[in-house]
């Protein structure tokens, strides 16, 4: 059956371990953190059982965050994989058509003018977020990225929607976000500003199992879509021009991709914060051990998102000693000297 | 038989326009050449008749068929194209060239599709490459890819645009020969754009030489004139024939 993507086995073999990796990293962040929680402990905690503060940890704290990571990773890479190949540029990144400014804007507004840190007269700067459900926060934050994705792809729409012409629109759109943002903290208040620069720094431990249910929604509709594209995107790797003599409508393609792609990042972004490099690292992993297909690359994309993503944060809980560091630190820290000995090694030697 | 009639196309609106009213007919079965100076038109022709383009008027009439009329998808199973620059990405070639049958399968391929695909692998030469990364091959090979996966396409009309630019003499050589044989095995038509004039000569049946968006001059072999020719490239050649073929000569 020569039409089903065929591995060679050495492939297959890492592949398969890639794959056992993913549930070995879930256990190894169930039961590694800072609240010494013993591992007969917490294993019982899992299911109910032991004290109320282990059963609380490890069911309302930890499952949700090592949801969330496996979740964000997989969502980010593969939303990186997409805009890659949509826009025809190994730089493209989730955030690239300015999601995450947006967001980051979005949350700054909500933090800092709506929850008392803007301009403030000092009542309410011991609890700055008494006035905004957390959950606001990421639902303004959620509301300005989708609003920026719009605004772009509308532009790409209304002339050329050409690659180029997106990615310089992204930038431009970006820059403005974050320009706006830093007028926001200007005005902020020293309580307020710190609390903005900290929601912008990713952190899983924002996690709940309701974000992770919307989360695993944006980015299993998204998943599926990309999945059934897959051969659509094999043609755009041949060039615009060939993509469309096959009968391929690529600006209809990529505006349904790069939405839902920004869509998986910016529901992302709103509920976790900025994570970088998953995004672009892990599709150009993928893409240089298990070759172009799309019907490969996405679902290993997606494996090491996730796994990235999840080595990245319980690595953080235990550095950090009691205070995880941002997980978006940790992604690069471990990511980036793998990816330059991928890209330097042999075996990255594609083209 | 294919038709083309009075297409306009500018870039931009009162713009000088790149395509002038131009009009061409090929009849079916045969190979037509598109010669001209560099922005003479050829390549925005091609891609205005691959639907990348859009003419400001005219009409493309495939056996009297209205091409503007048809879907993308619809029209990919009538013309196939084979690109100058060969980029396939890390694919295997028989995914490759299974691209040329997405305007017929919807989300997954059947079993015409698979026989479709190995045909062409077969006409070409590729048999035993299924395997192979595409994006490795040489470039005598990537051009192979490139017509097997036309071929998938099973459409009437093949464009080319200078299809030999990447080649060495022997694999030049061999993929006319190829086309040729094809052409009168399927009885396809092709448009190819082309620049070396004595390739054009020994390739084409039927000559168009454009000149600002028009078809100056359309024929045979006999158009080969050094007075055409320095009309319409502006450079002096002669022509001679050496056993029993025209060639010319850059004076």
């Amino acid at each position: 059956m020569i039409m089903r993507p065929t591995l060679s086995k050495k492939k297959l073999i890492l592949l398969i371990l890639l794959a056992v990796l993913l549930p070995a990293g879930m256990i190894l962040a169930l039961f590694s953190g800072p609240s010494g929680l013993s591992l007969p402990d917490a294993f019982r905690a899992l299911f109910g059982v032991g004290s109320k503060t282990a059963v609380r940890i490890v069911q309302n704290t930890r499952v949700p965050r090592l949801l969330s990571a496996v979740i964000a990773g997989a969502g980010l890479s593969v939303s990186g994989l997409i805009m890659q190949t949509c826009l025809g540029n190994d730089m493209a990144s989730p955030s690239t058509l300015g999601v995450s400014n947006a967001a980051v804007f979005g949350a700054n507004l909500s933090i800092i003018a709506f929850a008392g840190g803007f301009l403030s007269t000092g009542h309410n700067v011991q609890n700055y977020m008494s006035g905004v459900n957390p959950f606001a926060t990421s639902v303004i934050a959620l509301i300005f990225a989708v609003l920026s994705v719009l605004v772009i792809l509308g532009l790409g729409r209304l002339k050329a929607f050409h690659p180029g012409v997106i990615v310089l629109s992204g930038v431009a759109l970006g820059a403005m976000w974050t320009a706006a943002t830093t007028v926001l903290q200007f005005y902020a208040t020293d309580v307020g500003l710190s609390a903005a620069v900290i929601w912008s720094f990713g952190d899983l431990g924002r996690a709940t199992y309701r974000t992770d249910l919307i989360l695993l929604a944006a980015v299993t509709v998204s998943a599926v879509i990309f999945l059934l594209l897959a051969r659509k995107y094999n043609a755009l790797l041949s060039g615009e021009t060939t993509a469309v003599s096959l009968g391929v409508r690529v600006v209809r393609l990529r505006f349904v991709s790069l939405f839902l792609a920004s869509l998986v990042t910016a529901v992302s972004v709103s509920f976790l914060g900025m994570i970088g490099f998953v995004g672009i690292i892990c599709p150009h992993v993928a893409k240089k051990l298990f070759g172009q297909d799309h019907r490969i690359s996405i679902p290993v994309s997606m494996l090491l998102g996730s796994l990235l993503l999840l080595f990245a944060d319980t690595f953080s809980r235990t550095l950090g000693q009691g205070a995880a560091l941002p997980v978006g630190a940790i992604t690069s820290l471990l990511g980036a000297p793998f990816f330059l000995f991928l890209l330097f090694s042999g075996k990255g030697a594609r083209r | 038989m294919i038709e083309i009639r009075d297409l306009t196309f500018r870039y931009e609106k009162k713009s000088a326009p790149v395509l002038d009213e131009l009009s061409l007919s090929l009849e079916t079965g045969k190979i037509g050449v598109l010669l001209g100076r560099n922005g003479s038109g050829k390549s925005t022709l091609l891609k205005v008749l691959l639907g990348l383009l859009k003419a400001e008027k005219g009409e493309v009439l495939a056996d009297s068929e209205n091409f503007f009329a048809l879907s993308p998808r619809e029209k990919a199973k009538r013309i196939a194209y084979v690109p100058q620059e060969l980029n396939f990405g890390a694919l295997s070639v028989y995914e490759t060239v299974l691209l040329g049958r997405i305007s017929r399968f919807g989300l997954f391929p059947g079993p015409e599709d698979d026989a479709a695909v190995r045909n062409a692998l077969a006409m070409t030469g590729l048999a035993g490459f299924e395997q192979r990364d595409a994006g490795r091959l040489s470039g005598g090979e990537k051009q192979k890819v490139a017509i097997a996966r036309a071929l998938a396409q099973e459409a009437n009309l093949l464009l080319f645009d200078e299809p030999t630019g990447n080649l060495d003499i022997a694999n030049e050589r061999a993929f006319l020969d190829t086309v040729k044989r094809l052409v009168s095995e399927k009885n396809i038509t092709v448009l190819a754009v082309l620049h070396d004039l004595n390739r054009a000569l020994s390739f084409g049946d039927r000559f168009f030489f454009m000149k600002e968006g028009r078809i100056a001059f359309s024929g045979g072999e006999e158009l080969f004139t050094p007075e055409l020719i320095y009309e319409i490239f502006d450079t002096r050649v002669r022509t001679e024939t050496v056993d029993g073929q025209k060639i010319i000569l850059e004076v």
